[in-house]
């Protein structure tokens, strides 16, 4: 721990961000040392991406600025953030898959003999031991492209520890690792503390928070919350401190009346990926589905809805066997998926609000194979007054949307297919407040009309507030199922991380 | 800016609208050279020689709004064309050997379409080997020397005139052929599922489109118009030879790009690229009239190609920044178009429920 | 514990299957062999076998440089009409100046094809140009300049003064000077891409683009590095082409682009980019060239040749992206079960 009276290696004044619309960051300010662990905390769409980026040079700020050892530095893109020390470790890896790892960790600088040449050698000498500091079960010579999402993570954090870092920013990096990696992982960090790197860290695991952390800065809505030492924080402050309201308030669950099982899944396996997952959905029901990134949550909803083929396994919708051969064939039978990318896989950015809302339901609107304009027109103007969607016209282009907007674009798209059972991939990931309320509000009318729901989310509050039950998965396995009335984020945690409650 | 001036930038930036300017100004150049290029017969029989490459540029727009490319187009048709003759020297009646060169065309592009949506591998690389391969098979299929006996009733398609023996019976044939795709493009539900596909496969697979069948369906289409293009070329030059439009792939290929067409998929206009034909054909013309050799000519029209796509990035660039919207693309249309037709139809009148048939 | 067990399974079986490529590809060549050897009777002889070198050696040469662009995920279908451009200036100066140094005027063939091969590097990586588009539109503009410069007509081999020719017929040690000189350049070039730092990033690049750029890989000066040093070999190409068919005219080497593009696929350097050996475009040139050997002496039809590489082009994409795709299913798998095995035992 530094004494507080030294100079800040970072400190933040004022920072603010406004994306289409969005606020993402407002007046934040605060500072950090160097050799201190310092742990970064909020909800999603709380701003801490957004300051990520803005710290790495990525984006920069409308207002305020930064301070780097007490002068004040603008950080112009990502190559003068390295340049001054700051190395972000991407939630999303970015590997080479064609190369080893040793050559993914010095990809742009290998080290060179003295005739500027690589030198391979000292290479993979130097990747070796970084591998081994880590405690990783890979070598250098390794090819990355056989490599899973667990390991491409560690492959990343290897990136970042092998560049001399003064402040090292590492954004969910346990994600996906497991326990035994994640105490690698740690003793790292506290060595690299102890060298007096400053290290920024990004969790939604608040034990984690509270075992590695120094000091904790927590975040809400884009506003700076409190900057205050681990030591004198519960983890019920913490809550307190990122929620900033009761759960009701947020998550407005109507009751519905829980009817017949309309969905039955059983023995659900994918090699490598998810093993014998059963369970059953009832209609009007709404359940959750918990489990950290890389458990397999989207791997089995992908398989169902027949973007990824099972291996073994059968389901059935409302009694009669269904074979998820493609997506196409899981929308004829009821199912719809709102899937958790949705840049990539959700919506079609340069295509109108209209034509994304029509797209899974053209065949319908399109007989005899010509297109209804007006139709369309009037499908989206529907659902934009159904879901408040704040587009001008149903020709506004998606792509000029805010964040939330397109969020609710993508649910309409699913919704005018009538589905029975509607599968939600990390519905509210990246949108604002207001949304997130309209989205939640949204998905409780839904369930008491008679729509079965499942709920994939990393987000436990929003699992907890909205699910009648909640099944946890945990590599590849359902690991738990917890009644509305006994769910609790401790019980959740403890299923999802495999390790006995903690008593809390 | 004044909103006047924005309004009159706005349809200034159509690419459309810059295609018909180029087509003014090319022909203002075309004049200079020579007071013939404004004679009735000049201007009616412009497109003509370029009929083929037309209708293969048709095709290619499909390929290319789907993300993909073929580039195997041109020694496709030439498959198309030498089977045509050699199934017409055989006896057969010309009308079923040119119908026959239509499904080999066909059946090539599905080849392509097959490993490309099937096995899911790069469209480039395909047909880049399959404009060898079909090249190749152009030569081994027509051993011979060439066929040019066709019946004179047949030529008449590409080479005939009708109205007082000054309409090229090509001019209607084109016009009607590129009418029709643009319905197909625009105004179906395949050509949506196209677009969509050109500019999301992912979003569009997540969506239940039909993508692996439709990547096909591209394909075969480039395919089936590279034979028409083929039935077309043997009326027009009344004969068939295994090198048959050599060297023409660069037209094609110009014709879409500067019509408009985003090399990376999922936005052109049919309009643009018969606008793009016509400037293609326009300049070839004038630089004949200019006694310009045909390899020199490339220089310009490769130019061209080169320029259209730098334009259309640094338009793109240049609009991304400000609008956070693509212009140059069908959206913008749409904004006109659907508000107009809002007033007259209110959205009241809607039906209900679309999912009740 | 058998962790280091399973690491070099894992590289092993990766290796292996890279290694399996150039096997395979010298499994096809002896199969080649044999067959014409058997089929053709002077398939065999000295003669013959200079023969092959010599048309081997210059789409090697060619091949190099095509290999470093196909390696950053980009394509270059201009170096038939650079080769046939630079062909025809190397002729046209050793015409009009019968004493010019020889080593003088592969260096301006050379400087010619560099700033050939820049102009389609500047425009893939600053004009932002996709490279099939640009280097389609390059190969005619070029072929379209050569046309202007040969003005129709032609260079013989009587223009041209010996020393240049014995290029061509020398054969020190049995082996034509142009075999020589394209094993410099393949020697040349696997050293470069194993051990120069920046070619390394060809590979990365062609890997993975985005996660190049976040890597501080000045992804755009690459690109163009790439393009000049294809252009530039494509330019020494001309010059040995104007050496061994003396005879150049504006049509010279009119589709060599596709005779380098097969060697470099079959060759096993991936379309995809990021990955792909000297070594195996040389034994893929060796392939392609001992192929259409046979085919002459066997007098098939030219144009089989035409076909067989289109087709070569095509079998060698397939298998490529097939075999990608089970090596990352095995490699995955595997590791699948070593995580299990290792949480089993965790677990106990």
């Amino acid at each position: 721990m530094t004494e507080p009276g030294g100079t800040p290696l970072l400190e933040l004044r004022g920072v603010t961000k406004t994306y289409g619309g969005v606020q993402a960051l407002a007046d934040v300010g605060f500072a950090i040392q160097p050799a201190t662990v310092h742990a970064l905390v909020g909800e999603n769409g709380a701003g801490k991406s957004t300051l990520v980026k803005i710290v790495t040079g990525v984006i920069h700020p409308d207002d305020g600025e930064l301070l780097i050892d007490g002068a004040p530095t603008r950080v112009g893109d990502p190559q003068a953030a390295h340049r001054l020390g700051i190395v972000a470790m991407y939630q999303e890896p970015t590997v080479f898959p064609d190369l080893t790892v040793a050559e993914n960790v010095f990809a742009g600088r290998h080290p060179r003999s003295g005739v500027r040449t690589v030198d391979w050698r000292a290479l993979r000498i130097e990747a070796s031991r970084i591998l081994d500091e880590l405690g990783v079960d890979f070598g250098p010579d390794t090819p990355v492209r056989g490599l899973g999402v667990a390991d491409r993570q560690l492959l990343e954090i290897a990136k970042a520890l092998s560049s001399s870092a003064r402040l090292l920013i590492m954004d969910e990096p346990t994600a996906a690792l497991s326990p035994n990696e994640v105490e690698n992982l740690f003793a790292t960090v506290r060595r690299l503390r102890e060298r007096g790197v400053a290290i920024v860290f990004i969790s939604h695991r608040l034990e984690e928070v509270t075992l590695i952390a120094d000091t904790v800065t927590i975040l809400r809505d884009g506003r700076h919350v409190a900057t205050q030492p681990a030591a004198e924080l519960s983890h019920g402050a913490i809550v307190r401190l990122m929620v900033g309201r009761s759960l009701d308030a947020l998550f407005p669950k109507e009751e519905a009346e829980i009817g017949d099982v309309v969905f039955r899944a059983g023995g659900l396996s994918r090699g490598g990926v998810f093993s014998k997952v059963s369970f059953e959905l009832r209609r009007g029901e709404i359940v959750g589905l918990a489990g950290f990134v890389g458990s397999g949550r989207t791997e089995v909803a992908r398989s169902i809805f027949g973007i990824d083929p099972l291996d073994t396994g059968r389901l059935w919708i409302e009694g009669e066997e269904f074979r998820p051969r493609s997506p196409r064939a899981a929308l004829r039978r009821g199912l719809a998926y709102l899937p958790e990318d949705r840049l990539h896989q959700g919506l079609v950015q340069p295509m109108s609000v209209g034509k994304n809302v029509s797209m899974a339901v053209l065949p319908e609107l399109t007989p005899g194979g010509f297109l209804r304009p007006r139709r369309e027109r009037a499908l989206a103007r529907r659902f934009m007054n159904q879901l408040r969607i704040k587009a001008t016209s149903p020709a506004q282009i998606v792509r000029s949307l805010s964040g939330g907007n397109q969020q609710k674009v993508v649910l309409s798209k699913w919704l005018a297919a009538d589905p029975k059972i509607l599968i939600l991939d990390e519905p509210t990931h990246g949108v604002d407040v207001g949304t997130k309320a309209d989205v939640h509000r949204t998905i409780s009318h839904l369930a008491a009309q008679g729509l079965t729901i499942l709920l994939i989310s990393s987000e436990l509050l929003e699992v907890l507030g909205m699910s009648d039950r909640i099944l946890v998965m945990r590599e590849g396995r359902l690991v738990a199922e917890i009644g509305r009335a006994e769910a609790t984020q401790e019980r959740v945690i403890a299923a999802a991380a495999g390790v006995a409650e903690a008593a809390a | 800016m004044t909103a006047a001036r924005a309004i009159a930038l706005r349809l200034l930036a159509r690419w459309e609208t810059l295609l018909v300017v180029a087509i003014v100004g090319a022909g203002i150049w075309s004049t200079t050279l020579s007071p013939f290029f404004l004679k009735r017969a000049n201007l009616l029989d412009l497109v003509t020689p370029y009929i083929f490459i037309g209708l293969m540029a048709f095709g290619l727009t499909f390929v290319v709004v789907a993300g993909e490319i073929d580039i195997s187009i041109v020694s496709n048709m030439a498959v198309s064309v030498v089977c045509f003759a050699q199934v017409f020297d055989a006896g057969v009646n010309v009308w079923l050997a040119a119908l026959i060169g239509l499904v080999v065309a066909t059946v090539l592009g599905l080849v392509n379409g097959a490993l490309v949506s099937v096995l899911d591998l790069p469209s480039l690389a395909i047909t880049l080997g399959t404009m060898a391969a079909y090249a190749g098979l152009a030569y081994v299929i027509l051993s011979g020397e060439g066929v040019a006996s066709f019946p004179s009733g047949y030529t008449k398609i590409g080479g005939g005139y009708i109205a007082g023996n000054e309409l090229p019976i090509a001019l209607p044939v084109i016009l009607a052929v590129a009418v029709v795709l643009g319905i197909v493009l625009h105004a179906t539900r395949f050509g949506r599922y196209v677009f969509t596909i050109g500019s999301n496969r992912e979003a569009a697979r997540f969506s239940g489109i039909p993508v692996m069948r439709v990547r096909m369906a591209v394909f075969a289409a480039s395919g089936l118009m590279a034979g028409l293009a083929g039935v077309v070329y043997v009326g027009y030059f009344g004969s068939a030879r295994a090198d048959a439009g050599t060297g023409s792939l660069l037209d094609v290929v110009t014709a879409v790009v500067l019509g408009g067409v985003d090399i990376f998929g999922g936005a052109g206009s049919m309009l643009g690229v018969f606008l793009a034909l016509v400037l293609v054909a326009e300049l070839r013309n004038g630089m004949q009239l200019a006694n310009i050799q045909g390899d020199t000519q490339d220089i310009v029209i490769g130019g061209l190609l080169l320029a259209a796509i730098v334009a259309g990035n640094l338009v793109r660039r240049a609009q991304t920044g400000r609008f956070r919207v693509r212009p140059l693309r069908l959206g913008r249309k749409e904004v006109i178009a659907h508000d107009a037709a809002d007033a007259l139809m209110p959205s009241k009148l809607a039906p209900q429920n679309l999912k009740g048939r | 514990m058998n962790f280091p067990l399973r690491r070099t399974s894992a590289q092993s079986l990766a290796s292996a299957v890279f290694r399996l490529r150039e096997i395979g590809i010298l499994f096809a060549l002896g199969a080649a062999v044999a067959f014409f050897a058997i089929r053709a009777p002077n398939f065999l002889s000295t003669g013959n076998w200079q023969g092959i070198a010599q048309n081997v050696a210059i789409v090697i040469v060619v091949g190099v440089g095509e290999t470093l662009v196909v390696l950053t995920r980009n394509i270059d279908l201009s170096v038939g009409s650079i080769v046939g451009l630079t062909a025809y200036l190397s002729a046209a100066t050793f015409a009009h100046h019968t004493g010019a140094s020889v080593a003088l005027v592969a260096l301006i063939a050379i400087a010619i094809g560099f700033g050939l091969g820049l102009v389609n590097g500047l425009l893939v990586a600053v004009a932002r140009v996709p490279a099939i588009i640009a280097t389609l539109a390059t190969l005619a503009i070029y072929r379209g300049v050569d046309v202007q410069i040969t003005g129709g007509g032609n260079i013989t081999a009587y223009q041209l003064p010996d020393r240049f020719l014995k290029l061509a017929s020398t054969k020190p040690v049995g082996v034509p000077t142009l075999a020589w000189i394209a094993a410099g350049v393949a020697i040349v070039g696997a050293a470069a891409v194993r051990w120069a730092p920046w070619s390394r990033d060809f590979y990365a690049i062609g890997s993975n683009p985005e996660a190049a750029r976040f890597a501080g890989i000045p992804v755009g000066r690459r690109v163009i590095t790439a393009f000049a040093i294809s252009g530039a070999l494509a330019g020494l190409g001309g010059f040995l082409f104007a050496s061994r068919f003396p005879t150049v005219d504006a049509v010279a080497a009119k589709g060599f682009e596709l005779d380098v593009i097969t060697a470099v696929v079959i060759g096993g350097v991936n379309v995809f980019g990021g990955s792909g050996t000297m070594l195996g475009v040389v034994l893929g040139a060796l392939l392609v060239a001992t192929i259409q050997d046979g085919f002459t002496l066997l007098r098939i039809s030219e144009f089989w040749r035409l076909f067989f590489n289109g087709f070569a082009i095509v079998v060698a994409v397939t298998i490529d992206a097939l075999v990608t795709r089970r090596l990352q299913e095995a490699l995955r798998r595997r590791r699948a079960e070593a995580l299990a095995a290792r949480h089993l035992e965790a677990g106990t």
